[in-house]
């Protein structure tokens, strides 16, 4: 991976991190009960977790200037770590083994893959 | 979350599921070609649209395909996206395949299929959407 790309990777993964984030927010959102429909979609936290939504859109397409193509669902792949870690911190879900390895794996891929890039 | 069946998808609604991610994988495209234009540009603003229309087409068919067949199955086909991004790299982009990005591809696709069947078999209530 050469010095110019690296920047971008960096943007490329902080996006996956903001879109999981917004995802956690929605999710907080599913979990409280509103008054009317109209406050289920317009409140703070689903707003705010669009804004994050849209930003983390831009990251990804501006880490596209240097990033290829053929790496982007790869750098995606790093959310299932930010889910699972928010799941159990966040949602005190039970961390299970196989999870752990799949992350494992997930994580071995993305190393072998920018080896290659 | 509605439970979503736990049937046996048919052919049909794997056939609708792959094109789905076939679609969804475009959106990479137009994120790409938006990257190639200076930062909101007409050029930029213009695929960066197509792509939220793309994300927009992707949201609806989705809620559509997980009525039809188990979460599992769903999430664990979309690891297919690692694939897409390759051949439309390699396609559109011209961008270079060696054999440690065909690997590591692999290996996050079997990564990430094994995740969603680790997801399906936990607790109720714990599965989540990582996009």
């Amino acid at each position: 991976m050469s010095k110019t790309m690296l920047p971008y990777v960096l943007l490329a993964l902080g996006g996956v991190l903001i879109s999981s984030i917004s995802q956690v927010m929605l999710k907080k959102s599913a979990g409280k009960q509103y008054e009317s429909l109209l406050a289920e979609y317009l409140n703070p936290l689903v707003f705010f977790a669009y804004v994050l939504f849209v930003a983390a859109t831009l990251a990804s397409t501006i880490a596209y200037k240097e990033v290829p193509l053929s790496m982007g669902p790869i750098l995606d792949a790093t959310g299932y770590i930010y889910v699972t870690l928010f799941g159990v911190t966040i949602f005190h879900e039970r961390l299970d083994r196989r999870k752990l390895l799949a992350l494992c794996i997930i994580i071995l891929g993305i190393v072998v893959y920018a080896f290659g890039v | 979350m509605a439970s979503p069946s736990q049937n046996k998808p048919s052919a049909g609604v794997m056939v609708l599921l792959h094109a789905l991610l076939m679609v969804f994988s475009l959106s990479g495209i137009t994120s790409k070609l938006a990257a190639q234009h200076p930062f909101l540009s007409w050029g930029f603003i213009f695929y960066y649209g197509l792509m939220v229309v793309i994300l927009g087409v992707y949201a609806i068919g989705w809620q559509q395909v997980i009525k039809r067949m188990p979460l599992t199955t769903a999430y664990a086909n979309r690891a297919v996206t690692v694939v897409w991004g390759i051949v439309w790299g390699a396609l559109i982009f011209h961008e270079h395949i060696s054999w440690q990005k065909v690997l590591g591809a692999a290996i996050v696709l079997v990564g990430v299929a094994l995740y969603a069947i680790a997801d399906h078999s936990a607790p109720e209530g714990t599965q989540e959407d990582p996009s």
